[in-house]
C-alpha cells in the first residue's frame, strides 16, 4: 500500500523521466512570433535564463522581446545595465507599462551578479546585458540554478564574442541582421536539439530604398530664421 | 446611572515593575559570572537609600531604604548605581506600548506603574485567565519583574497588589475580601490621617468603609471622600489615557562600545522589534527609517533606509538594514545606537497578510524587491523612464527615482516609427565621401520628420531621418536645421 503511493507521488513529480513520452512538459512563453515558437518548441523556457547574443546593437533584438515585456503584466520588470536610456514614447507606444519597469546600474560585477540572482528569485522579468568583463561560467550557473528555482524568464544579452566560452544557459541564441528589418536566429544551445538550427524572422517590411545626402528636402524655413532683417522685427 | 453600572463590571489590572529602575540598568552593567549583588540608590532628604536590589544583595540581607552606609557595611563587595529616572521612564513607555496590544484604555503611573481595563479583551483573548498568562509570557521576554493586582477600579486595584504576579483572575468576592482586608498603612494619605487611624482603631479598609460617609467627611476632609468614592465605584478616575507617541525613537546604550557590523546586528533586531510593537499599536506603517551610530568621540554616522511598501516586519526590516550597513563607513567602537522613524502612513484596511487570493503579492514582491536594490546599490542606481509632455526626445523621456512616477496619457505625435534606446548626449555624426559615418557608414531609409522644442530660450529645430548601416542596425538620425550638422540621437532595436 505504501509502496504505491511512494511510487505513485515519484510518478507526478514533474522531473521524473518516463520512458513513453519523449520529453518533459515544458513551461514556455509564447514569443509573439509563431515561426520562433515552432524552432523554440513552444516558446521563451520560463524558468531557465536564456542567452542572446546580437552581432551588434541595434538590429531589433530588444524588439524581440517586447511582447514577452508586454505580457508580463503586472510584475516588475527589471532591465539591468541597459546599453542606452530607454525611449519612453516608444515603449508606452509598443504597450509597456512604464511604471512596471525598473533600470538598474550596478557599479562592479558582483553587483550585477547580486541584483540580477535578487531580481530573479523575486519572480520578476529580468532583462540584464553583460557588463564588459563578461561574467563567469561559475556567476551564469548561479543566475541559471536560480532562474531553475523561480517561475519566471530571465534574459542576458551578451556580445558574440561570448560564444567563443561555453555558457551553462538553458537556451543560447545568435541573433544577426543582414538587412533591415531581417533577423537570423542561430541556436546555439538549446536542450534536446542539436545546435545549428537557423530561422530567418522578419520583424517588419523590409526598405531597400536609400536616400542620397543630396537628395534631401531643401530647408527653406531655415533661411528665413538666419535672415538678420526678419529676426530684427520679431 | 447606567455609566455607575458599566463601571462596576470594569476589571482593572494594576501592573507594578518593583525592580524597573535595576532592570533598566542591567544591560549597561558589566555581566559577570556570578552575578554579582546590585542594588540601586537614590537620593532622599540628604541621604542616599537603597531603592531595590537583586537577588544576591538581598542574600546579604540588603533590603529598600536602607542608607547606602549600612549596605555597603552589610555588604562590602555591592555594587552601587545611581538611579537614572529618564530612562527609567523611557522603559516604562516601552511596556506600555507592549500592554497597549493588550488593551486600548491604558493608563500611565510614574511610580513604575500600569493600569490596564481588561474586560474589553474577554472575547479577543478568549477568557481572562489565557490574557493574563499571555501578558506574563510577554513581560518575561522583556525582562522585567513585574507584579500585578486586579480590582473593581484601578484604586483598588493598586491597593490590593500582590507580591507575585497572578494568572487567575479571582472572583468578584475574592477582589472585595481582598480590598476589604487591605491595611490602612498602604493607603495614600498624610501621617496626620495614619495617626487619626490608629486612634479611632481602624486597622483594615473595611473597617474604614463600615463607618457612616458623613462622620468620615467630617473627620478627614473632602478628600478622603472622594478617594473612597473612587474605591467604591460611586466616582470614575478620570486618569489621561496612554497614546502612542507621534514618532517612534529608541536606543541601546553599549558602554563596552561595539567593533564589528556583525554584533550591531542583534541590538537593531532588539529596537527593530520594538518599532514593530509601535506600528503595531498606532495601526500604520512607516515609509523610512533612519539608524544613528554613534561613538564616544566624534561624528556618528547615520544611514536612512527608504521602504516603498507595507513591510512591517521586523526580519525584512533587518535584512534591508543590513544589506545597506554592508555599505556605511562606521566609528571605530559604537556606543549608542538609535532608531528613529518619524514618516508614518495609515496601514491598509484590511488585513494584508491574509489576503487569501494572493492579488497583492505580485505587487509585494515588487516592494520587496525595489526595497532590496535600494537598500543595497544605492539609491541612484535605480530608475524609472517617464514620459513628458514635451516635443524634443531627450524631454520627452526622462529617468526618475521609481515609485515617483505620475502617468500620463499622452497622445503619440509621431507617426513615424521611434527607437528603444536613446543616447543620453547626441552624438556627433561625420560625413565622408558624402555619406554620413558613425562608427561605419549609414545611409538614410526614410524621413524627414520635423521636431521643434525649446523655442522659448534657444530655438532647436531637427529633423530627424531613419538610417541603417550595412549589417541592418538601424539609427535615429537629426540635422539640425541652425547648423546643419547631424547627430545620432538613438537606436532602434
Amino acid at each position: 500500500m505504501a509502496n504505491t503511493e511512494i511510487i505513485s507521488n515519484l510518478l507526478t513529480r514533474q522531473d521524473t523521466w518516463r520512458g513513453r513520452s519523449r520529453r518533459l512538459p515544458r513551461r514556455t512563453i509564447y514569443t509573439g512570433h509563431q515561426s520562433l515558437d515552432l524552432l523554440l518548441q513552444g516558446g521563451w523556457p520560463v524558468a531557465a535564463l536564456t542567452e542572446l547574443l546580437p552581432q551588434q546593437l541595434g538590429i531589433g533584438e530588444l524588439s524581440l522581446l517586447l511582447p514577452v515585456i508586454k505580457k508580463h503584466g503586472s510584475q516588475l520588470c527589471l532591465w539591468l545595465d541597459p546599453p542606452y536610456q530607454p525611449y519612453a514614447p516608444a515603449l508606452s507606444a509598443a504597450g509597456i507599462a512604464l511604471d512596471k519597469l525598473l533600470v538598474v546600474r550596478s557599479k562592479n560585477p558582483r553587483e550585477w551578479l547580486w541584483a540580477a540572482e535578487q531580481s530573479i528569485r523575486s519572480g520578476a522579468l529580468l532583462l540584464a546585458w553583460a557588463r564588459p568583463q563578461a561574467p563567469s561560467y561559475a556567476d551564469l550557473r548561479k543566475l541559471q540554478l536560480a532562474a531553475a528555482d523561480s517561475s519566471s524568464a530571465a534574459f542576458l544579452f551578451s556580445p558574440v564574442k561570448a560564444l567563443g566560452a561555453p555558457s551553462p544557459v538553458a537556451l543560447r541564441l545568435e541573433l544577426e541582421s543582414s538587412e533591415v528589418n531581417q533577423m537570423l536566429l542561430t541556436v546555439r544551445k538549446m536542450r534536446g536539439v542539436a545546435s545549428g538550427a537557423q530561422l530567418q524572422l522578419s520583424l517588419g517590411e523590409s526598405c531597400t530604398q536609400r536616400t542620397n545626402l543630396a537628395q534631401l528636402p531643401a530647408d527653406r524655413h531655415h533661411g528665413y530664421i538666419n535672415n538678420p532683417v526678419l529676426r530684427l522685427k520679431s | 446611572m447606567a455609566k455607575h453600572n458599566n463601571l462596576a463590571h470594569d476589571i482593572w489590572l494594576y501592573l507594578h515593575f518593583p525592580l524597573l529602575p535595576l532592570e533598566t540598568l542591567l544591560p549597561q552593567l558589566p555581566r559577570e559570572q556570578p552575578p554579582k549583588p546590585i542594588a540601586i540608590i537614590d537620593q532622599q532628604k540628604n541621604t542616599q537609600r537603597v531603592l531595590c536590589c537583586n537577588n544576591q544583595a538581598s542574600a546579604w540581607g540588603i533590603e529598600p531604604n536602607l542608607s547606602i552606609s549600612t549596605a555597603l557595611a552589610l555588604c562590602p563587595e555591592l555594587v552601587v548605581a545611581p538611579r537614572q529616572i529618564e530612562l527609567e521612564q523611557q522603559r516604562l513607555q516601552q511596556l506600555a506600548l507592549l500592554c497597549y496590544r493588550f488593551s486600548p484604555v491604558l493608563t500611565v503611573h510614574s511610580n513604575c506603574g500600569l493600569w490596564l481595563e481588561i474586560s474589553g479583551c474577554y472575547k479577543l483573548f478568549k477568557g481572562y485567565n489565557s490574557l493574563l498568562q499571555e501578558l506574563h509570557n510577554r513581560l518575561q521576554e522583556q525582562m522585567v519583574t513585574a507584579v500585578n493586582g486586579i480590582g473593581s477600579n484601578p484604586l483598588a486595584a493598586q491597593l490590593v497588589c500582590q507580591a507575585e504576579f497572578q494568572i487567575q483572575l479571582p472572583s468578584t468576592r475574592q477582589m472585595e475580601q481582598r480590598l476589604f482586608s487591605t491595611a490602612l498603612s498602604k493607603l495614600n494619605t498624610n501621617a496626620r490621617q495614619q495617626q487619626s487611624f490608629k486612634q479611632l482603631g481602624l486597622q483594615t479598609l473595611g473597617d474604614l468603609l463600615a463607618l457612616p460617609r458623613s462622620a468620615l467627611s467630617r473627620r478627614f476632609g473632602r478628600e478622603l471622600i472622594l478617594y473612597i468614592a473612587q474605591l467604591n465605584n460611586d466616582k470614575p478616575c478620570n486618569a489621561p489615557r496612554f497614546q502612542p507617541a507621534n514618532s517612534f525613537r529608541d536606543l541601546i546604550q553599549n558602554p563596552q562600545g561595539i567593533f564589528n557590523k556583525e554584533s550591531l546586528l542583534f541590538p537593531m533586531k532588539t529596537l527593530l522589534q520594538n518599532l514593530c510593537h509601535y506600528l503595531m499599536a498606532r495601526q500604520c506603517h512607516c515609509r523610512e527609517i533612519e539608524w544613528q551610530f554613534e561613538p564616544l568621540i566624534g561624528e556618528p554616522a547615520q544611514m536612512r533606509i527608504q521602504l516603498s511598501s507595507s513591510q512591517n516586519n521586523w526580519s525584512s526590516l533587518l535584512t534591508l538594514s543590513r544589506l545597506q550597513l554592508e555599505r556605511l563607513e562606521l566609528p571605530r567602537s559604537i556606543e549608542q545606537i538609535i532608531l528613529f522613524s518619524d514618516q508614518f502612513v495609515e496601514a491598509p484596511q484590511g488585513m494584508g497578510n491574509l489576503d487569501l487570493f494572493g492579488d497583492n503579492s505580485c505587487q509585494q514582491q515588487s516592494s520587496e524587491l525595489i526595497d532590496s536594490l535600494n537598500a543595497r546599490l544605492g539609491m541612484e542606481a535605480l530608475s524609472q523612464p517617464v514620459l513628458n509632455q514635451d516635443y524634443l526626445p531627450e524631454q520627452a523621456s526622462t529617468l526618475v527615482t521609481p515609485g515617483k512616477q505620475i502617468n500620463t496619457a499622452l497622445d503619440n505625435r509621431l507617426k513615424a516609427p521611434q527607437p528603444v534606446w536613446l543616447l543620453s548626449e547626441p552624438a556627433p555624426v561625420q560625413i565622408r565621401n558624402q555619406q554620413l559615418y558613425w562608427h561605419q557608414p549609414l545611409s538614410i531609409l526614410s524621413g524627414p520628420e520635423r521636431l521643434c522644442g525649446n523655442w522659448w530660450q534657444s530655438e532647436q529645430q531637427r529633423d530627424y531621418y531613419l538610417a541603417c548601416d550595412s549589417r541592418g542596425a538601424r539609427y535615429w538620425l537629426f540635422r539640425e536645421t541652425s547648423s546643419q550638422r547631424w547627430f545620432v540621437h538613438g537606436l532602434f532595436s
